[in-house]
């Protein structure tokens, strides 16, 4: 069986691919609008993903942490070694990693001088990445530098820097941070004990498994030590940030699709339009159909098929180019033009597919419903 | 037996402020068989007296039967049954699908009844009229009488009991015409079927067994 006889089988399919074959410069103009329709909102939806993708891993391992500082009503304006204790019971099976910190001013021997931070810390590899050099899991005598600091001050690998009259060999270059956080410009790393004359610690970092667990530890830390008016501890995590950003991006996505329908809403106007002329057109044509005996229904499903088949049409189109749309997309915003295929952003290209022949579908009906019903003796007489 | 029989028919139209009386009280019927014409000067009311045979209209007054049943107050859907399986139409125009090949517009009638396949007797009807080589042309590659016998086989592929003809030889010159008029006298025999036409045309009188002369909506007897 030949897939024309297949077609036969369905003859109102069949009879819509005669019709708009008829007219292919009309066919295309009306498809092309349904292509434009389809690429704007599907390329919009698939932009608003790649921005969320990209905003998801900037924050990235961020969100696993739990930062813990002094509060407004902590009269140590830090926190003690007590405290830190308490913090490493709640935390079990996190990386509890107190920090100090300070201020300084480096001065080079080329004259340069550059206001760093100062912290002090022991496991130096969970909190910092560094580009050339070792970040070393517990800090014991050498230092890290930012590496656009080291690159201004013009120290390199191995150099000795002073704080408070010590000197400490640069152990590693911190490579500067793409996102948010901690790990940037201007830090100086050392060990415990330079900031030895500080009591207390400024702050601590847990690092958890997941953002859930960070936002759990930090209700439970806040209930530890703080009561309703004395806020001992501040507790923050951006797991918190994360779902705002991730509201905000939802909103905007909207927004995006929102936009990208209009494009669709006149194309399928003018699929309305083109319906509505054809039809017109054939009107003696569709008076012959029903006066030979041909039912409403058939009539109707056969003007409803044609502006299926230029949804579909469109849809298939627009598809494709918005595929390619996506993959230039994703490769500027995220560098991975890969990652289009995956369902959060390749779904925009089935809703832009089903929009268009829902679209298309639904312009059709009322070119299509007029068609039917024009009573055959009046469409014969012309 | 008739065919189709019309009983006192009157059929008014409201035109702006004016109602029109186009047929006043029309009695009419068509036999097995037989090859009824319909000559009238044009306002007449010729047309619109084959619209009511045909079911392409209804009555404002009296009785439509077909094949002895009583169709006058049937709806819009049932009378399409009607039409598709027991009257055939042949038109001035031809009314050919464009698109469509010979046989292909033969079927039309019955394509969308995909349980049925129609396509043998579309070929028989086509080789029947003398277009057993043109089966595949589009209407386009068709002269005016071919498309005409084209409209024919199409007007017979659902097998109907009565054939309308409006003008069938208008857009022929007089040989063509006379060739169309001989495949319908041949087919009304082969099949037994009535064929009412409308016509100007002297030379349709010729193969006609019957004429009936209407005058302002009114048959002179």
């Amino acid at each position: 069986m030949s897939i024309t006889d297949l077609l036969w089988r369905f003859p109102s399919v069949q009879m819509a691919w005669r019709n708009l074959g008829r007219n292919p410069v009309r066919t295309a103009l009306a498809t092309l609008g349904i292509v434009i329709g389809v690429v704007a909102i599907a390329s919009l939806g698939m932009a608003g993903a790649a921005l969320q993708q990209q905003a998801t891993s900037d924050l990235g391992g961020l969100t696993n942490e739990v930062t813990i500082s002094a509060g407004e009503d902590n009269d140590n304006r830090g926190l003690t070694d007590n405290q830190i204790e308490d913090i490493r019971t709640i935390a079990v099976g996190s990386t509890v990693v107190p920090q100090k910190s300070n201020f300084t001013t480096l001065s080079a021997r080329n004259g340069e001088e550059a206001r760093v931070r100062v912290t002090s810390v022991t496991e130096a590899s969970a909190l910092y990445d560094v580009s050339i050099g070792e970040s070393p899991n517990r800090l014991q005598s050498g230092a890290l530098l930012s590496e656009s600091t080291a690159d201004r001050l013009g120290l390199e690998l191995g150099d000795p820097v002073a704080y408070d009259g010590q000197l400490y060999r640069i152990q590693g270059l911190i490579e500067s941070s793409q996102g948010f956080g901690s790990g940037g410009a201007n830090e100086l790393v050392l060990p415990m004990a330079a900031l030895s004359d500080q009591e207390y610690y400024d702050s601590v970092t847990v690092l958890t498994d997941s953002g859930d667990l960070a936002s759990a530890l930090t209700t439970d830390l806040e209930a530890w030590f703080n009561e309703e008016d004395d806020e001992v501890v501040s507790v923050t995590n951006f797991a918190d940030l994360q779902e705002q950003i991730g509201s905000f991006l939802d909103t905007l996505n909207l927004a995006l699709l929102g936009i990208g329908s209009i494009s669709l809403v006149v194309a399928s106007v003018a699929i309305l339009n083109v319906m509505l002329m054809s039809t017109i057109e054939r009107r003696g044509e569709i008076g012959v159909l029903r006066a030979v005996g041909i039912r409403r229904g058939e009539v109707l499903r056969m003007i409803l098929a044609e502006a299926a088949f230029l949804g579909v049409l469109g849809g298939i189109v627009g598809a494709a180019a918005s595929l390619a749309v996506g993959l230039l997309i994703f490769h500027l915003i995220t560098d991975s033009a890969s990652l289009v295929f995956e369902w959060q952003s390749s779904r925009y290209l089935v809703y832009g597919f089903g929009f268009a022949v829902f679209a298309s579908v639904i312009s059709g009906l009322y070119p299509a419903w007029k068609a039917a019903n024009e009573r055959p003796v009046e469409a014969l007489r012309e | 037996m008739s065919v189709i029989e019309l009983i006192d028919v009157v059929k008014r139209y409201q035109n702006g402020e004016e109602l029109i009386e186009v047929l006043k009280g029309v009695d009419f019927h068509a036999d097995d068989g037989e090859m009824v014409t319909i000559i009238g000067p044009s306002g007449s009311g010729k047309s619109t007296m084959l619209n009511m045979i045909g079911l392409l209209d209804t009555p404002t007054e009296g009785i439509v039967r077909l094949n002895g049943r009583e169709v006058t107050d049937f709806s819009e859907d049932e009378l399409t049954e009607e039409r598709r399986s027991g009257i055939g139409f042949v038109f001035q125009d031809f009314h050919l699908l464009p698109m469509l090949t010979a046989t292909e517009n033969v079927e039309l009638p019955s394509m969308w009844d995909t349980k049925v396949d129609r396509r043998d007797r579309a070929v028989d009807l086509l080789t029947r009229v003398g277009l057993g080589d043109r089966l595949d042309h589009k209407p386009n590659q068709l002269s005016g009488g071919q498309r005409q016998r084209v409209a024919i086989a199409r007007a017979l592929i659902n097998e109907p009991k009565i054939l309308l003809a409006d003008e069938p030889t208008g857009n022929l010159d007089q040989d063509t015409g006379a060739t169309i008029l001989d495949e319908l006298t041949r087919l009304k025999q082969d099949e037994n079927i009535a064929i009412v036409s409308v016509t100007h045309d002297e030379q349709l009188l010729e193969y006609t067994d019957r004429v009936v002369r209407l005058v302002d909506g009114v048959i002179q007897k």
